[in-house]
């Protein structure tokens, strides 16, 4: 019961941020001078009268006060209206969340498959050449800039004819059986999760690293070594739940960045997911997909706290206890 | 000892990442250009199609080599894809490019002369200001229907006069205030009338024709709805084309793939439909570089080659898959323009200041820009060799170039001479003055992040500052500049490109009449139409509407050589150069007759493939 008047407690405060986003980012969009016409306006074939029809359509000869109106209403009722080409900014979207959704939710996955346990064991071996060779590793994941690592590997792609050079699907991929539809998937999905990977990889386990070795250095993990408690579970009963928590609040925001996708990366391979759609969105000002995005930005921003601070009340009985009497 | 080991780890693998860059860069550098600049190469180009009767159906025959059927082509499209399926929306070229896959026109174009030729028509014949149509009887819509006169009349009136989509092809038929006509005569004849005699009409019959019985619908619902009409997230089922391929599957951001319309119109030698091809697949890809890369792996058939790759693939073509053809040309023009404007703006300034009035409307200070322009080094240092410099206001490879006008090298003698002509001196440290005593000093724009552009600039201010003037070379953001040179019009100089066609020069009314909507260097805004004109951009308005008035082309020619002699001595554009166009296609492919007007894969439905 409490859980529930805490959660409606933080979806009331989260509304007038999401009209402080809403406002701002319209703003500085409109009030930018990319003009949504300018390459038509340098076709010599387009006529005067399609110009002033489009800047109609578009409503830009109206003041920016009722353009944001218009879109706020529609907002509202639940349309996100349609982009500059006339297509529903929803299906739009719709098109491209499960790629997107499909790449983050792999790289997640791996990351915290692989990175939490080398975490772990990095902290346990403490300042051995196993942890040094991690550490010189992680480091290395995090130096290289993931456009650059993406673009080493496209070219390793060429060179090799291994992989596929970008995209998520082959040209046949309609008439592959359902077993040859995931190897396509796999195949395509390799090179722009390794690069996705690699980097993510790096901070996650140097985080779980440092909480660990925190904990693990603090009184009662001591007292409950003298106590005489064994290793496996002063580690893994004790330390580990204690220091799993950072992570869940980190685990949050990774969920924020689930739709915001990498978009340098899907760049890079051409890799169909939103990311790419918001660039060239943004690049000639499409208003309506732009913001539909930046909401959903921010509304996924705030799920993904909400979800965590649940989870750590869930986990953390010192948090509960603070809830109920605040 | 230990920490030793993981330093010299550490930098074997940093010198692991460094060596791959060190290495891509070095080679491509020491290349001369001389390898690529080969000739236009003939072709030998088969006799053109003809109408056969078989069984009362009237097919086109191509006569092309008869080929073998099946296999697919992967071509490639750079940005977004399209934006609309349906032809008469599309307002960008790779929008247009789905549709000419989809629909055919009345009227096409032959590759090699340029002539206007029948395509979804029989025939047809010009009378003055009477256009007749014949169509093929029997030649029938991917979804068995017979096209006929109704869906000519349908497209020509209801969309296009109708205004509906985007309205550029009916708003540059309007003669004196009317529209053309059309009519049905019979089942499998159309007439068109124009006011007048107006011959880019002729061209403008290569539109797509729409199906009436799947377009009507959509029509009757109205503008707003039409807008909409068979865009991109359109079922591929229920698209019905006349072209040779239909859509199959659209995956956005991906590709699109077409698979042949099994009811096409055009004919081997054998009499079997064509085309040969089953599919044709377009790979939408984000950037030049990917579209390399993509080539490279054996992921595309065809490409357009730039700069350095050029070089690169041509010192691999003998060993590899491809073959590397020079189309010539393109209808790309890069120039330089001055502000020639001398109104004042809504708050009664001057949108140019008058002191820079005085040197830009001065013949002579143009003129002397122009000479002092290095075009041979910017095509050599820039285009890598890949261009050709450009001195008419019509393409190179426009069957309306005006031929007289002749090429002449950079000449900074010449230059100054014009300038002293004007009054111009050189204070002691060689610096320019006008008669008043004026420090010679303006901005040049491009927009940024077009390196070709930005290239350009660079080498242009060099040029100039040869000559005393100070120049303050200035990228913009895009659309900063297009707001710059059709709104505000506080701009000096400026470094822009625009496409024209090889075919008719009445595409560039906009640019060249002095009251159009590009007419940028000397720009008239609303309110502005009746503003004093240059006798020379009186004249060359007097020869666009001559010119597209004539009928015969010699007529025309006459008129459009005095057009381009006028821009070429009064230079309110300083032509720079156009670059060619190299097109690499795996050799796998036969059928292959490169024209520089209509490009390499203009006949898909004769190329096929044989390994």
């Amino acid at each position: 019961m409490q859980i529930l008047i805490y959660i409606l407690k933080r979806i009331l405060q989260s509304i007038p941020l999401l009209i402080i986003v809403s406002i701002l980012s319209f703003f500085i969009i409109r009030l930018s001078p990319v003009d949504p016409l300018a390459e038509l306006r340098l076709n010599p074939s387009v006529s005067k009268e399609t110009l002033q029809k489009e800047t109609e359509r578009l409503g830009l000869d109206k003041p920016i006060i009722v353009q944001y109106g218009k879109w706020a209403s529609s907002f509202l009722r639940g349309d996100l209206g349609i982009t500059s080409n006339g297509e529903q900014v929803s299906t739009k979207l719709k098109e491209r969340i499960p790629n997107t959704l499909l790449l983050a939710v792999v790289v997640i996955f791996m990351t915290w498959i692989v990175g939490v346990p080398l975490g772990v064991l990095a902290a346990l071996k403490w300042k051995s050449p196993l942890d040094r060779v991690l550490t010189v590793l992680t480091s290395i994941g995090m130096a290289i800039p993931s456009f650059f690592f993406a673009v080493l590997l496209l070219l390793f792609a060429v060179k090799t004819g291994w992989f596929p050079v970008g995209g998520l699907t082959s040209s046949n991929f309609a008439e592959m059986s359902f077993g040859g539809k995931i190897w396509d998937l796999v195949h395509h999905l390799v090179l722009p999760v390794t690069v996705l990977f690699t980097i993510s990889l790096a901070s996650l386990q140097r985080q779980m690293r440092a909480n660990l070795l925190d904990v693990l250095d603090s009184d009662y993990v001591k007292f409950a070594k003298a106590k005489g408690l064994s290793e496996f579970k002063v580690v893994y009963k004790h330390a580990l739940r204690n220091a799993i928590n950072p992570m869940i609040t980190l685990l949050g925001f990774e969920f924020a960045g689930l739709l915001s996708g990498a978009a340098l990366t899907e760049y890079v391979f051409q890799y169909p997911g939103l990311g790419r759609l918001i660039l060239e969105a943004v690049l000639r000002s499409d208003i309506n997909l732009v913001m539909a995005s930046l909401m959903m930005g921010a509304i996924m921003l705030i799920l993904g706290n909400l979800i965590a601070d649940i989870l750590l009340i869930i986990t953390d009985p010192r948090i509960r206890v603070k809830g109920g009497a605040a | 000892m230990k920490k030793w080991v993981y330093v010299v780890l550490v930098l074997v693998i940093c010198g692991l990442f460094l060596k791959a860059c060190v290495h891509r860069d070095y080679p491509e550098t020491e290349k001369t250009h001389t390898s690529v600049q080969n000739d236009v190469e003939y072709v030998n180009f088969p006799p053109s199609q003809k109408t056969v009767t078989i069984n009362g159906v009237e097919y086109l025959q191509s006569q092309a080599p008869i080929g073998k059927f099946g296999g697919e082509i992967h071509a490639s499209t750079i940005g977004e894809g399209p934006k609309t399926f349906n032809p008469f929306n599309s307002k960008d070229n790779i929008s247009s490019l789905m549709s000419d896959v989809m629909y055919d026109g009345l009227l096409s174009t032959d590759a090699q002369t340029g002539e206007p030729i029948p395509k979804l028509a029989k025939s047809f014949e010009v009378n003055g200001n009477n256009y007749i149509i014949k169509l093929r009887k029997g030649a029938k819509w991917s979804d068995g229907k017979e096209i006929t006169a109704d869906d000519v009349v349908f497209t020509w009136q209801n969309i296009i006069f109708d205004g509906y989509g985007n309205t550029s092809t009916r708003d540059s038929l309007v003669i004196d205030g009317q529209l053309p006509t059309v009519q049905k005569i019979d089942k499998y004849t159309v007439k068109f009338s124009t006011i007048k005699p107006f011959a880019p009409f002729i061209r403008m019959l290569s539109t797509p024709i729409a199906p009436k019985h799947i377009f009507e619908p959509a029509v009757k619902k109205g503008k707003d709805y039409f807008y909409t009409f068979l865009s991109t997230n359109t079922d591929p089922k229920t698209f019905v084309t006349s072209g040779a391929f239909r859509l199959k599957e659209y995956v956005p951001a991906q590709r699109v793939v077409f698979e042949r319309n099994p009811n096409y119109y055009i004919i081997n030698k054998n009499n079997q439909k064509l085309p040969y091809l089953d599919r044709l697949v377009y790979f939408i890809v984000g950037d030049l570089n990917n579209e390399v890369l993509k080539f490279e792996g054996g992921e595309i058939d065809v490409i357009n080659l730039q700069g350095a790759n050029v070089a690169r693939f041509k010192e691999r073509e003998a060993h590899s898959d491809y073959k590397i053809y020079n189309l010539g040309p393109n209808t790309g023009t890069m120039f330089l323009s001055m502000n020639l404007n001398d109104r004042k703006n809504k708050d009664g300034k001057f949108y140019v200041n008058p002191i820079k009035q005085s040197w830009f409307r001065d013949v002579n200070f143009r003129l002397a820009c122009d000479y002092a322009i290095d075009r041979k080094n910017m095509v050599l240092n820039i285009a890598n060799g890949l261009g050709e410099p450009l001195y008419t206001a019509e393409s190179l490879n426009s069957i309306f170039l005006n031929k007289k006008l002749e090429p002449y090298p950079k000449s900074t003698e010449k230059a100054k001479e014009y300038l002293k002509k004007s009054g111009f001196v050189w204070d002691k440290k060689g610096h320019l003055l006008d008669k008043s005593g004026n420090h010679v000093e303006f901005d040049l724009f491009t927009n940024a992040g077009n390196t070709e552009r930005e290239a350009i600039g660079v080498m242009v201010k060099q040029d100039l500052e040869d000559l005393g003037m100070k120049v303050n070379f200035k990228p913009v953001e895009f659309n900063t500049l297009v707001n710059k040179l059709v709104n505000t019009l506080d701009w000096d100089m400026v470094i822009m490109g625009l496409t024209g066609s090889p075919l008719e020069p009445n595409g560039g009314k906009n640019v060249w009449m002095s009251d159009g909507t590009l007419h940028m260097f000397n720009q008239r805004l609303e309110g502005d139409e009746n503003s004093r004109r240059f006798d020379w951009e009186k004249e060359i308005d007097e020869m666009y509407t001559k010119g597209a008035l004539a009928t015969s082309f010699e007529e025309r020619k006459k008129y459009y050589d005095e057009y381009q002699r006028i821009a070429y001595e009064q230079k309110p554009f300083i032509y720079i150069y156009s670059p060619i166009i190299i097109t690499a296609i795996r050799t796998k492919f036969k059928n292959i007759f490169p024209s520089s007007l209509t490009g390499i894969t203009y006949n898909l439905e004769e190329i096929y493939i044989d390994k």
